[in-house]
Order: structure tokens, then C-alpha cells, then sequence
């Protein structure tokens, strides 16, 4: 195994991270706006928060990558003077913590579309374990959280585990993803072609 | 002499590319000596300073080896974009962030900043000035003083003044002339006007990374001049072999038509609540070439934006002879090249960018594929038709905006500095399509720095100032180099 | 924040600490479970970001607002669907009981707390001494400090190219299309420019930073030092006076009987 992250790496996933931060004030906004309404409509659209750890893995592919992004996300988000402030930094920890898990569980070496299902959902649990220790949902009546858990469940495969996916595709499409994956060794073999 | 860097036998590949960037090729360099590399963009000029200064493969992973190499024991090096150079938000802390890394004591890293400074003439009132409000100049200033802070013997130019105004150019190489004096200099540069006078040895290479020519700038210069035409290098003197080469181009320049297509009177732009540009009266006709000229930060973009309604705007505009209020979708009129294209792409292919406004319209197959098939040909494209536009060359994705821009045959096209970082063979080509389409009655406005545009196909040049638009010139038919009509607003 | 301000005895305290002291309170209040006594330290919290955040009192006032906003939308789920004894009012699906109103409020006033606690650390600190702090008081590696730092400088620039972005989607025609499957369009139009542009400008930064001869040794200079100071005992001990002091009040003056 390599020894760590270079800064390169680091920067990159940040970067990634921060980007997404911009994404989810905006997000945060819709967010909000349907909230009220009840329901959890709102939680169909929670999986957004998710996406920055599958798409920094997915276009990194190095370990500890997903936990370094949802944490730079969450303090972007802080940074910028986000009210939901210090929460999120917690929350971000833990959803980072629980897709890096994923991730490694696959030893770093699988990078399709269902570990990042995985992944997302992995994340979604850890937001959920969250909420109940903020007290949020765990008084709620039974309807309402099964129809709250599985909102959120079904917002969190589409965006952060089918959504991130293609949104990679396309970005390996772009060429860019070369610029930051290990270079393989297929690559330093070409050198000594006549 | 002393060499004092130089690689052997360099064998170089990028991560998935078909074929090596360079294979076996050798250079050295001596003590003291100023050397610039040249040749067409893609050769892997960069890339061969990258290897010399060890950033290859100490800090950027690409596969290469080489017979022997051996980089400068301390060496720095100015990178071509302004804003992805720095790590820190203000002036003082950047170059603090050097003297960090080279464990210089807190109490001596006060008075280093303030000679740093001082020595690339970056006038602050305060050190701790953010880099933000920093002019692109300034910036570049800024990444000198911190390659000086390193106290380099060797310095690595990777194209300083790529994203630079000409008079920001010029003061940009007046500041390393001064402190390349005693140092060891080697350049990647397309613009060399001012590179010239200050190195002594020019190394050139071919497409296919090899170099072809290596000596004294003279001799290089005058028997490879043809070369260096082909390769959109921008050698002293190549407009007026264009201008020489292409005599009439100055001839027809007035497009009879009937009436304004577009009319402003007391128009202002706001960017945040503030007054960003004012136009007290202007009208504009079809088939006219107008460029906006004016400084940095004097509103030129801004004037774009009001008129592509990007901003909030107030005071009378018409478009077409409707007002602006009531017209629903203004870019079935005009369309917009943005300065960085990557931003206006949209899809996965090059033959799909172009294809998409006409998709949106539905349009019957059969049409979009002869319309894009005849664009592709016209820009060069085809080739290229299934790459994903990330995937171009600088060249090729702005050639691509263009067309993507175009292929519904808008009435007004903006552009905001469209021949901005291109080569003298790309830069050409555009203006060509762009006279192009003005003489079929499309009216082009852009935005340029370049005088040689605005002094040979402009039929009107605007100047900005300080958010207003202050003069407003018709260069009237034929007589253009000899008669201007001034109307000052 | 990027916004200037007056200099009060919160941007004195040194940053790590700070911080550390914000989350170990966030972490309290998650335990709290009586209403009043959450209210009393929301209260203490509250009077710190009024009287000392150093900006001015109409930039405060305007920051506040979406506080009531979230207090609001965190509270109202609960107060509407949670369960209880005592009903107050029962419309449909809506069942409020005092024991979810109590609830909705003590949840309230925790997003309530969270926010405010987030604003006044942003307000008054600088990211720039925070990772500087953290390098020197926390040992946090230079390599990931520089990282944020860097990152945090471009949240600007990628601002204005996200505006950008939005306004050639207009130019291109790209807001005329209408349903699900272009909502995907766009949130890839969006995202692709602004993702792989971002991807090759922190590659170019970390390229740059390198060839400024970075390395991640610990054994570097810092251009700012940081310490500890009598302003950050006086921090410390605001907090555990609060903390004892709301505890006190809560059990003596109740405002709600629960």
C-alpha cells in the first residue's frame, strides 16, 4: 500500500469537496423551501449531501479519499457561514466515515456503480443513526419515520450512488480523471517500446 | 562553460496517450545562459521544464525515464495562470508560505517579503493585500517575488504573460529581464516580441516532440521563420506578413442594410446594486464589426453581459426593434462566445455540441446532419467529430465554442477576447470566419486587447472607461487606414 | 467571512481551542433533554454573538434571520407528527400533543444553539489562523492545512465560474428544456465544467506549491504563531459558568412547567 495521501491527492479531494459545498447551499435552499410542507417530501432530495465522498473516491481511487471529501464538504459549508454551522461538520464526519468503510470493505479495489449504491446507503445510515441522537426522528410516529426512512434511503441511491456514478463517467470522459488516478504499470512498460 | 542542467536519452508518456511525447531526446543547459523553447502547442515544451526542475515525477505522477538527467540544485518556477498558483489569500502570506518551507525564523520574514516586494516593483500599500484584488500583472509579480524569495539560480518561465494584456505583458518581461541578469533562464513562450531581445539561444522543436533546430536566436530565427508561421508561433512581425499576404482584406468593409437591429439609450448595467457600465446612446446595424476596447477592469465584459442581459440592466434597449422587456428569448438573436469555452460545452461529443441547439429546436435529422457536418468541415473539426470537447486543444475548443455558437446563424454575435491565448494560425483563422459571417450581414461585437484587430477588420471600435462608454469611431469604407470618424459620445 | 470587522476579545482566543471548546458544547446540548435549561444556554450563546462577534448590529440583525427560519422548520415536524398523551389539537394527519410541542421546541432550540455557535466561530475567526492553530496547537499534518487553506481561497473564484457556467446554460438553450430526464442534463452541465475545472486548478495549485519547495516536514517556520492567552481562561470559564449557572436557573425558575 502506498504510505498516505500526497498533497496532491489532498488538494484534489478537497477541491471536489469544496465544489460540492457550493452545490449543497444552493441545495440547501430548495431544501428548506419544501421542508415545511411536510411529509419529508424533503427527504427525497437529503441524498445530495451524500455525493461528495462516492465522486471523490470514484474519481481518485485512493483510500481515505470519501472520508476527506465529506469533511471538507461539511466545513466548506461551515466556512461560508452556513446556520447549520458545527451540525454539519458532525454530520459530515460520520457519513464520511460510514461510505469509507464501504469502500474499504472492497479493499479499494472496486469502483462500479454498486459500491457506490453501496456506499450511499452506508452514508444514509450514518446520517439517520445521527439524527437519532440529535432527537430529531426518533419520537416521530411510526408511519411517519418508516415514510422519513425511506425517503431518504431512496434519495440517497439515486443521487449519491447512481447519480455520482455517471457524473464520474463522464468526468473519466473529459479526460480529466487521468490527471489524479495512480498511473498503472501498463503505462511505464509503453516506455520501452522501440 | 558550466551545465547546470540536462537530460539524456528522455523517454516521457502521458497515462493513457497512444504514443510517447518524447523519446530519447537529449538537451543541456549552461550556467548563465537564456534559452527559449519554442514550437507548436502540444509539443511538450512544458512538459520538458516539468522533467528538468524534477516536478516530473517528484509531485506530478507521469511514466518516463531517462539515460541520465540532472536538475538544478535550486531553481524556481513562474506557471502561466495567474490564479492557480497561489495557496494563500493575501500577498504577504504567500510569500511567507515559501519562506516556511524553507524554515526561514519569524523575525527575518517581514523584512524578505518587503525586499521581494520591492524587487518585482509590486507597488502595495499594505503587504497584507489581498490577492484577489490584485490585477493579473500583479499576480504574476506576486509568483515572481516568491520564486526570488526561494533564491533560484535557475528560473523556469512556463509562459508568464500567456494570460496577460499586452501592457501587462510588457511589464511582466521588464521585471525578469531585471532579475534574470545573473541567473540561468529558460522560457516556454508563444509571444516572444519581448522575449527576444533578452535571450541568446532558441531551441525548436516539431509536433511530434522532437527538436529540430538548436543555436543563437539569429540564426535560428531567420532560417526557420517558415517553421515557426506553421507552427502559430507569434514571431515579431507576423501580422504585417499577414496584413502583406492578404491585402484586400480591408476592402467592402460597409454592409448595406436596412435600419438599427439594436438600440440603447441611457442603458445602464448594475452588478450588485452598483452602476457597472452606462451607455448613453449607441445603435448598432447589421454586417458591422465592432470591438470594445479599454483597460482592465474598465468594463468591457460588463458591457457584453448588459447587452446578453446576464446583469440588471435599466434605461431604454431595443433589440430587433422590440424593447428588451418584451422580447422572450433574446438568444434566438444573439449568442455569446465565453472567454473560457469549456464552460458553454454541453455534451459528450464534439459532433453532439454542435448538433444541440438544433436538436432543441427539432429539427429533422437530415438537416442537423448537414449543417454540422458543414461546420465541423469549416472549422477543422471533423477529425475530431466523436472526441469529448474537454478532450480538444486549447485551439480546437475555442473553434469549437465558435461554432457551437453559431450554427443557428444568430443576428449578433458577442465575444469576449475570442483570440486570447491562441496561436498565430488559430487567431487568424477565426477572424477569417468572422469576416466571414459579417459580410453575410452578422454583426460581430467583441472584446479585445489586440490593436492589430481592432485596426484592421473593425468597422467601429468603442472605448471604455471607467464604465462608460466614451468614444465611439467608424472607420469608414476603404479609407480605413487613413480616415477615421470620430464621434465622441 | 471575508467581511471586516471591529477586533473583540473572541478573535483573541486562540483557534483550536475555540473550536474545541464549540464542539465539546455541541456535544453537551445533545444530552440535554429538559427544555429549560436548553434555553438558558441557547440564551448565553446568544448574548456572545450579539454583544462580541464585532460586527455591526444590522449585519448581525441580517444574519439572524434565517435562525428563525430554521428554528421553525426543525421544530415544526416535530411539533405536527410527533407522538404523545396529551392532545391538544388533532386535524387529519396533524396530531399536536403537548409532549411533541415540548419536543419540537427542545429541537428547535438545539438548531437554534448549533447555528448561532457555527456563525459566532466563522465571525470571528479567521480559517487562515484556524489552520494555522491546528497545525502548531493540534499537530494537524501542514500537508492537509495548506490543502484547506488553498481550497478555501478558490471558493471565490469557483463562485464566479459557477455564475458563469449558469449564464452560458441560458446562452446555450440548456434552461428551455423541461422534465425529469433534463434536470439530470443540467445537474451534469452544471457540474462537469465546474468539476473538472476545479480538478485541473487544484492539480496546477498543488504542482505550484510544490515547486515552492512544500514538503510536509514538521520541522518548518510559521509566518503566525499562536498561543494561549488570559482570554482564552476567560472563554473556558464563560462556558462552564453558563453550563452551571443555566443548569441552576432551569430547576429554580422554570419559564415551561414539563
Amino acid at each position: 500500500m502506498r504510505k498516505g495521501l500526497k498533497l496532491t491527492d489532498i488538494l484534489v479531494t478537497i477541491v471536489i469537496a469544496v465544489a460540492f459545498g457550493i452545490v449543497y447551499i444552493l441545495w440547501g435552499s430548495i431544501y428548506y423551501s419544501v421542508k415545511p410542507l411536510g411529509l419529508h417530501v424533503d427527504q427525497l432530495i437529503y441524498g445530495m449531501w451524500f455525493i461528495a465522498g462516492p465522486v471523490a473516491f470514484l474519481v481518485m481511487r485512493k483510500p481515505g479519499v470519501a472520508l476527506l471529501a465529506e469533511i471538507a464538504a461539511a466545513s466548506g459549508e461551515f466556512f461560508l457561514g452556513s446556520p447549520w454551522g458545527l451540525t454539519v461538520l458532525l454530520y459530515g464526519v460520520v457519513q464520511g466515515l460510514f461510505a469509507e468503510l464501504v469502500f474499504m470493505a472492497f479493499r479499494y479495489k472496486k469502483f462500479n456503480m454498486s459500491v457506490a449504491v453501496l456506499a450511499a446507503i452506508a452514508s444514509c445510515v450514518g446520517s439517520v443513526l445521527m439524527d437519532f441522537a440529535y432527537g430529531e426522528i426518533g419520537a416521530l410516529s411510526l408511519w411517519n419515520l418508516l415514510l422519513f426512512m425511506i425517503a431518504r434511503f431512496i434519495g440517497s441511491i439515486f443521487f449519491a450512488g447512481v447519480f455520482a456514478y455517471y457524473l464520474v463517467k463522464v468526468l473519466e470522459a473529459t479526460g480529466v480523471t487521468n490527471l489524479v488516478r495512480p498511473v498503472s504499470s501498463k503505462d511505464y512498460a509503453a516506455l520501452d517500446q522501440k | 562553460m558550466e551545465r547546470i542542467a540536462f537530460v539524456e536519452k528522455l523517454r516521457l508518456k502521458f497515462p493513457g496517450d497512444e504514443s510517447l511525447i518524447f523519446k530519447d531526446l537529449s538537451v543541456s543547459f549552461d550556467k548563465g545562459e537564456k534559452v527559449l523553447l519554442l514550437g507548436p502547442s502540444g509539443c511538450g515544451k512544458s512538459t520538458l521544464l516539468q522533467v528538468l526542475s524534477g516536478l516530473i515525477p517528484h509531485s506530478i505522477e507521469v511514466p518516463m525515464k531517462a539515460k541520465e538527467l540532472e536538475s538544478p540544485s535550486s531553481w524556481g518556477y513562474v506557471f502561466q495562470d495567474p490564479d492557480s498558483q497561489f495557496c494563500m489569500p493575501f500577498a504577504d502570506e504567500e510569500i511567507a508560505f515559501v519562506l516556511e518551507n524553507l524554515s526561514v525564523p519569524k523575525q527575518q520574514m517581514n523584512e524578505r517579503i518587503h525586499n521581494h516586494i520591492r524587487q518585482v516593483g509590486l507597488h502595495l500599500d499594505d503587504i497584507h493585500t489581498s490577492i484577489d484584488t490584485l490585477s493579473g500583472g500583479m499576480k504574476q509579480r506576486l509568483a515572481i517575488a516568491s520564486v526570488l524569495a526561494l533564491e533560484p539560480e535557475v528560473i523556469f518561465l512556463d509562459e508568464p504573460t500567456a494570460m496577460l494584456d499586452p501592457v501587462g505583458t510588457k511589464e511582466i518581461w521588464d521585471v525578469l529581464k531585471e532579475i534574470g541578469k545573473d541567473k540561468t533562464v529558460i522560457i516556454v513562450e508563444h509571444k516572444i516580441d519581448h522575449v527576444l531581445e533578452f535571450i541568446e539561444r532558441i531551441v525548436l522543436f516539431n509536433d511530434n516532440g522532437q527538436i529540430i533546430a538548436d543555436g543563437p536566436k539569429d540564426i535560428i530565427l531567420s532560417l526557420y521563420k517558415n517553421k515557426m508561421k506553421e507552427h502559430g508561433i507569434w514571431f515579431p512581425g507576423v501580422w504585417d506578413e499577414y496584413i502583406h499576404d492578404h491585402a484586400p482584406i480591408r476592402e467592402q468593409r460597409e454592409f448595406n442594410d436596412g435600419g438599427p437591429i439594436m438600440q440603447m439609450q441611457g442603458f445602464r448595467g448594475f452588478r450588485k446594486k452598483e452602476e457597472k457600465i452606462m451607455v448613453e446612446e449607441l445603435q448598432i446595424h447589421s454586417g458591422e464589426w465592432i470591438v470594445i476596447r479599454g483597460e482592465n477592469g474598465a468594463g468591457k465584459s460588463t458591457l457584453l453581459h448588459a447587452l446578453m442581459q446576464f446583469i440588471k440592466t435599466n434605461g431604454y434597449y431595443e433589440l430587433m426593434g422590440t424593447s428588451i422587456k418584451k422580447v422572450k428569448n433574446l438568444t434566438d438573436n444573439m449568442t455569446f462566445v465565453f472567454q473560457n469555452p469549456e464552460f458553454q460545452f454541453v455534451a459528450n461529443s464534439v459532433y453532439e455540441e454542435i448538433a444541440y441547439s438544433l436538436r432543441i429546436d427539432k429539427k429533422p435529422p437530415q438537416e442537423i446532419e448537414e449543417r454540422v457536418h458543414a461546420l465541423l468541415e469549416v472549422f477543422h473539426l471533423t477529425a475530431h467529430r466523436d472526441k469529448h470537447p474537454f478532450q480538444l486543444s486549447m485551439g480546437q475548443k475555442r473553434r469549437l465554442s465558435v461554432a457551437a455558437s453559431i450554427v443557428k446563424e444568430k443576428k449578433i454575435i458577442l465575444l469576449d477576447e475570442p483570440t486570447f491565448g491562441q496561436d498565430s494560425k488559430n487567431t487568424f483563422a477565426l477572424l477569417e470566419w468572422f469576416e466571414e459571417y459579417r459580410k453575410r450581414g452578422i454583426t460581430v461585437i467583441m472584446v479585445t486587447h489586440d490593436d492589430h484587430i481592432s485596426k484592421n477588420f473593425a468597422t467601429r471600435i468603442w472605448t471604455v472607461k471607467d464604465g462608460k462608454v466614451i468614444s465611439d469611431e467608424k472607420i469608414s469604407k476603404q479609407l480605413a487606414f487613413l480616415e477615421t470618424e470620430v464621434l465622441s459620445l | 467571512m471575508n467581511v471586516s470587522s471591529a477586533e473583540t476579545w473572541l478573535h483573541k482566543i486562540n483557534p483550536s481551542l475555540k473550536l474545541f471548546v464549540l464542539i465539546v458544547l455541541c456535544m453537551v446540548a445533545l444530552f440535554i433533554k429538559d427544555l429549560n435549561y436548553m434555553i438558558n444556554v441557547t440564551m448565553g450563546v446568544l448574548l456572545l454573538f450579539l454583544c462580541f462577534s464585532g460586527h455591526p448590529l444590522n449585519r448581525i440583525l441580517l444574519l439572524s434571520i434565517p435562525f428563525c427560519f430554521i428554528f421553525l422548520s426543525t421544530s415544526s415536524a416535530m411539533i405536527l407528527f410527533g407522538q404523545g398523551e396529551t392532545l391538544w389539537f388533532k386535524w387529519g394527519l396533524i396530531s399536536i400533543t403537548e409532549e411533541s410541542f415540548m419536543r419540537g421546541l427542545l429541537v428547535g432550540f438545539r438548531a437554534l444553539l448549533f447555528a448561532v455557535l457555527g456563525l459566532t466561530f466563522s465571525l470571528t475567526t479567521r480559517p487562515v489562523n484556524l489552520f494555522y492553530s491546528l497545525m502548531q496547537q493540534v499537530k494537524l499534518k501542514p500537508k492537509y492545512a495548506y490543502s484547506f487553506m488553498a481550497a478555501l481561497r478558490l471558493i471565490p473564484i469557483m463562485l464566479e465560474e459557477f455564475q458563469t457556467i449558469r449564464n452560458a446554460m441560458r446562452v446555450r438553450g440548456v434552461e428551455r428544456k423541461k422534465g425529469i430526464r433534463s434536470l439530470y442534463f443540467k445537474m451534469k452541465a452544471y457540474s462537469i465544467p465546474l468539476l473538472s475545472g476545479s480538478i485541473r486548478r487544484a492539480h496546477r495549485i498543488a504542482v505550484a506549491m510544490e515547486a515552492k519547495r512544500f514538503s510536509d516536514t514538521r520541522n518548518r517556520t510559521y509566518y503566525y504563531e499562536f498561543g494561549f492567552s488570559k482570554n482564552d481562561h476567560g472563554f473556558i470559564l464563560y462556558f462552564v459558568i453558563l453550563l452551571l449557572a443555566g443548569l441552576y436557573l432551569s430547576v429554580q425558575f422554570p419559564y415551561l412547567s414539563i
